[in-house]
């Protein structure tokens, strides 16, 4: 399943009219995710970076190029179920419970919850909230709620996994806590997982390779291969390998 | 959502100090010599009547109770389809403004001639409901955070699975919100139609009956039983919305709201024209096709075409035109100066509500009491205290058009972000500059939603005082043909006052997109 | 509500049958008749409900439904509109209907052989003739302004010369001044005057040239000629229930107190006043609902003081004949 679970995009552009003027969310814009890559999307405000995110979920429709996902069009992708997703916001349904809006995508996808009970019981475990299966979210901490939306994400054992800056809301304490523990999950689920960020380090901690975007129009400016060794543990952050890749994100995200 | 005690005992005691000035004006006969029963008068003159009370109240209860269902059934299916389709919501918006806009005096006439008791009852209380929970619906379905609904579609979900998963249930609280305004309506919509209705039951037919008793004390007593019914119906939905939304309000600010295709999408000319058209034919329609289903004589129901032969074809057609010309001369203008009196008041009023909040919590209940009061039971004092002139038109017009101008815009100050207020607040500004700087300015979407509420309500205020009072005007012609047979023209009244009514709305519309948009702002609903 | 009166209605009806002989029931299928009163349950329609509750009705065959009316009721279009078969209106609006819109009524008989409506003031400022109405303010039902106006011309009062408002059926702004006199049955309101407190005085149109009839029992011509037979039958046994309650007018109100008057809100004694009031208006030498020549003649005049042209084909005398 190597090429068939991977994410494609190819020569897509996107307007947004708005108040009588237009804006190109994306120009030309081509990316290649291989089947098990971890792919990080990032740069400023309006480079459209979250724009592919949406087109390859489906939410969107590219006004030229292709989007394929797992070989299918993005709609009939996510119709079959390969695919998971976790936004910036938990964006959980207030009156689920925990497990309840965990097992939401199933509900959407007509699959039974039953035959899930136990997927949903481990997700749980997994992301540590043993113990609040019946919580609502508004009984959880903003952290909590994120790891709902991951393990949300989880259910239906995406082959692709896109993540529109799903620790944004985070401090940074939390988010490296997070950032680890999404590396373990996603290793032991080896899909194809695309994510949007703003965060430098979280970019290059968890991604093969990192894509910086530029916006005006929204466009790739450069690709750099994160070459660091897996599992990666904490004491990366400190470490003078790490920080030069950051370093080199950076300058890409000013221009250079 | 704590129960605040101090609050509740605040509440009391104002209600207390306000009875107690009604007992002493009322006894010591201060208010137009004497028409103002004190309400130990009132309650004890309730507790006499009461044997006449469980036939009526019932069947009140009964013909708002069907038509509350009814009309909350059709209302939020309309509501759903309006979301899921947008394009239908711009072919149906001639109906609903219309809907929204009749004037119940004008119709209730017209309901009578074309059904038999009980069904204008209840027709009249459903269209009480419709807007409301229609509006309801589709606000609530269409401000889902869009979050939820597009993790839904990420997994391939369509409308009907959002609609099921997410938007049904995050709608929930404000169609309850919808339910809890719609249900005193109902009760409203049924006592007046009870007044043109015949039949012997119901708090209308009661209140009708007894006005010619000169018993002042009984007239109050209907009228606050009246009052209780459609609070405890308010009550009621209050208490369900509020067990509902307890637990599950959302912990998050929605950063971005629903929005539908429609929004930005510029159609071509010819089809903006086409679905302008289709939204004003569209009631045309439904007025003719009812009238042929129901097969009414063609002397009593008025088609358009028959409107058409009354107003512009048959040689008396001039004289039926000239009786409205001049009664129009008479209402419009009183019309306007009552809207902008209505408006003025309760601007003013949600101004010192932020001010002096005790002083207005103390007048919101006397001010909840003249909304449901039936006004034919007002009348008398006001005109006792005001005239037939001038002043009781426009008394009678600001008691129906100041109470939901003055809700939407309080609602509107109080919706200023706090953070918005701070910034003027950290440089020491007064209460005054910052209402000046922030408040007013931002509150200005709910100053045109209070307008559009008000612009219709005006009508009709000013129609009852000329009915009731003056003998003047559209309510005085809509009366006396009602007297003289003269069907043609109940139907033309009502239907001018219709139309005066969608215009009134349009034009605040249009002004409310003009101005808004330059300031970047969204309308309220 | 109509439920309540159906099975009233039903009750009523069983009750009458008990006590009918065997060969009378069997003589009779009762055929429907629909009968729309003008006016809330009070006295002025005592006459029928005695002829309800003693089954004067169905010892002629029908079976009647009375749907009670109110201010806004408009007697003549539940006719048009065939929700009911006969009802009770003011002469001049049901004539006015005739011709100016070509109404296809009759009129087969008149309750009140004298309009009972009159201009009521208190006996402190009290207005005795058209006369004295010059300067004051007068509150008449707007339905009714014609009437006063014909009045006033009959009576060589210059209309202008009166302050006219409209009149909600409250006689509050009568009691406390703010009007000097209103338009009303006289048979009724100086009741609920006194009631309030104050003496008042009245005089019917009727006595200064308005001469007209009220309560006139109309129908369409359909009606007319498919139900003749039921009409026939509707206006005797309604003359035999006046005939008994204006034989006693205390007598029979207290009956109808749990049952016809329920919920109206209005005393007994008060019906009794009506009652009584009403006796001398409506009786007549030819019987209840008679039209003599001389009274179609004095109504067409009055009507024609108006604007109104009657003419005597309005008025169908052969039904009272068949009594």
């Amino acid at each position: 399943m190597s090429t068939a679970s991977g994410i494609r995009v190819e020569t897509v552009s996107r307007v947004f009219a708005a108040r009588g003027t237009t804006v190109e969310a994306l120009r030309d814009v081509s990316l290649d995710c291989p089947a098990g890559s971890f792919t990080a999307l990032i740069g400023p405000s309006g480079c459209g970076k979250s724009t592919i995110l949406r087109l390859a979920l489906g939410l969107d429709r590219a006004d030229t190029g292709t989007i394929e996902v797992g070989g299918l069009a993005p709609s009939d992708a996510t119709k079959s179920g390969i695919t998971g997703v976790a936004f910036q916001d938990a964006a959980l349904l207030p009156w689920r419970s925990v497990e309840d809006n965990i097992a939401l995508p199933l509900d959407v996808l007509g699959r039974p919850r039953a035959a899930h009970s136990a997927k949903i019981a481990e997700l749980i475990a997994l992301v540590g909230l043993k113990g609040f299966e019946n919580a609502l979210p508004s009984e959880l901490s903003g952290g909590m709620r994120q790891r709902v939306a991951i393990a949300r994400s989880l259910v239906t054992d995406p082959q692709v996994l896109f993540l529109d800056e799903p620790f944004g809301a985070l401090d940074q304490i939390l988010r490296k806590q997070m950032n680890i523990e999404l590396q373990r999950i996603w290793m032991e689920s080896q899909a194809t997982t695309l994510l949007v960020t703003h965060g430098i380090d979280e970019a290059v901690f968890l991604a093969d390779r990192v894509v910086v975007m530029q916006s005006r129009p929204g466009r790739i400016s450069k690709i750099i291969d994160i070459d660091l060794p897996r599992p990666r543990r904490a004491e990366l952050f400190a470490d003078p390998a790490f920080h030069k890749l950051e370093a080199e994100v950076a300058s890409a995200l000013d221009g250079h | 959502m704590g129960i605040d005690l101090r609050r509740i005992y605040g509440s009391i005691r104002n209600l207390a100090i306000i009875v107690i000035v009604w007992e002493i004006l009322g006894r010591l006969q201060l208010v137009a010599s004497g028409a103002l029963p004190p309400p130990s008068a009132v309650v004890l003159r309730l507790i006499k009547d009461w044997g006449d009370y469980p036939g009526h109240i019932g069947a009140t209860i009964f013909g708002a109770g069907v038509g509350f269902i009814i009309g909350n059934a059709v209302a939020i299916a309309a509501g759903v389809l309006f979301a899921l389709y947008p394009l239908t919501s711009r072919v149906a918006r001639g109906l609903n403004i219309a809907i929204f806009a009749l004037p119940a005096i004008a119709i209730s006439p017209i309901l009578v001639l074309t059904l038999s008791d009980p069904v204008p009852r209840i027709v009249l209380a459903a269209i009480g409901c419709y807007f409301v929970t229609m509006t309801a619906t589709v606000v609530g379905l269409t401000q889902v955070d869009a979050r939820s609904v597009d993790v839904v579609r990420a997994y391939g979900g369509g409308k009907w699975k959002a609609l099921w998963l997410v938007q049904w249930r995050s709608a929930l609280p404000v169609i309850l919100s919808g339910l809890r305004v719609a249900a005193p309506n109902a009760v409203l919509g049924s006592i007046l139609a009870e007044f043109g209705g015949g039949g012997r039951w119901g708090l209308g037919v009661y209140l009708l009956g007894s006005l010619g008793r000169a018993e002042p004390d009984r007239l109050w007593g209907i009228g606050l039983v009246a009052t209780l019914i459609a609070a405890a119906a308010y009550a009621v939905f209050a208490l369900i919305a509020n067990s509902i939304t307890g637990s599950s309000q959302s912990v998050t600010v929605p950063t971005s709201l629903l929005r539908s295709d429609e929004e930005g999408r510029v159609r071509p000319l010819w089809q903006r024209g086409a679905l302008i058209a289709s939204s004003i034919a569209l009631p045309f329609a439904l007025w003719w096709v009812l009238l042929l289903a129901l097969r009414v004589p063609a002397m009593i129901a008025k088609t358009p075409a028959g409107l058409l032969d009354y107003l512009v074809l048959l040689p008396s057609a001039p004289i039926a035109q000239g009786k409205l010309v001049a009664a129009l001369a008479q209402t419009l203008p009183m019309t306007f100066i009552g809207m902008a009196a209505g408006l003025a008041l309760a601007f003013a009023l949600a101004l010192c509500s932020q001010l002096w909040p005790a002083v207005v919590r103390a007048f919101m209940p006397v001010a909840l009491v003249t909304q449901t009061m039936p006004l034919v039971a007002l009348t008398p004092l006001l005109v006792l205290m005001l005239g037939r002139g001038t002043a009781v038109i426009l008394a009678i017009t600001i008691s129906v058009t100041f109470f939901p101008a003055f809700v939407t815009m309080a609602q509107g100050l109080l919706m200023v972000p706090r953070a918005a207020l701070e910034v003027p607040k950290a440089y020491g500004a007064s209460l005054f500059t910052q209402l000046r700087l922030v408040s007013i300015p931002s509150s200005l979407p709910y100053l045109f939603a209070a307008t559009r509420l008000t612009a219709p309500r005006a009508l009709l205020g000013v129609m009852i005082a000329e009915w009731l009072a003056t003998g003047t005007g559209l309510g005085n012609l809509l009366n006396q043909s009602r007297g003289y047979l003269d069907y043609g023209m109940i139907w033309s009244v009502a239907f001018v006052s219709v139309v005066l009514s969608v215009l009134f709305y349009q034009v605040v519309v249009v002004v409310e997109r003009r101005v808004l948009g330059r300031f970047g702002m969204a309308s309220a609903q | 509500m109509s439920l309540n009166m159906q099975r009233r209605h039903f009750l009523s009806l069983m009750g009458a049958a008990a006590t009918l002989p065997l060969t009378s029931r069997l003589a009779y299928a009762a055929t429907p008749l629909t009968f729309q009163a003008s006016w809330i349950n009070d006295a002025e329609f005592a006459g029928y409900f005695a002829a309800m509750d003693k089954g004067y009705y169905t010892e002629q065959g029908l079976d009647l439904t009375y749907l009670s009316g109110g201010p806004d009721v408009i007697p003549e279009s539940a006719l048009i509109a065939g929700k009911a078969d006969v009802t009770l209106t003011t002469p001049d609006t049901t004539i006015k209907a005739i011709v100016e819109q070509g109404a296809p009524f009759k009129i087969i008989g008149a309750q009140y052989q004298k309009n009972p409506i009159g201009i009521v003031s208190l006996a402190s400022n009290p207005i005795k003739t058209p006369q004295d109405l010059v300067g004051k303010t007068l509150a008449v039902p707007p339905v009714n302004v014609i009437s006063v106006e014909a009045m006033l011309k009959i009576s060589g009062v210059d209309r202008a010369s009166v302050n006219i408002v409209p009149y909600a059926y409250d006689p509050t702004p009568l009691i406390k001044g703010e009007i000097d006199a209103s338009l009303d049955f006289t048979t009724n309101v100086p009741f609920s005057i006194k009631q309030a407190g104050p003496d008042a005085t009245s005089f019917l149109l009727y006595d200064f040239g308005f001469t007209t009839f009220n309560d006139t029992v109309v129908v369409t011509t359909d009606v007319l000629a498919s139900k003749r037979r039921e009409l026939v039958a509707f206006l005797r046994a309604s003359r035999q229930g006046w005939d008994d309650n204006l034989a006693d007018p205390a007598a029979l109100p207290p009956t109808f107190a749990e049952t016809w008057f329920k919920g109206t809100g209005r005393s007994i004694e008060n019906e009794v006043y009506f009652n009584t009031a009403q006796k001398p208006l409506i009786e007549a030498s030819g019987g209840i609902f008679s039209m003599s020549e001389d009274s179609i003649a004095a109504n067409i005049e009055a009507l024609a003081a108006v604007g109104i042209n009657a003419t005597r084909e309005m008025f169908d005398t052969t039904l009272l004949e068949e009594i």
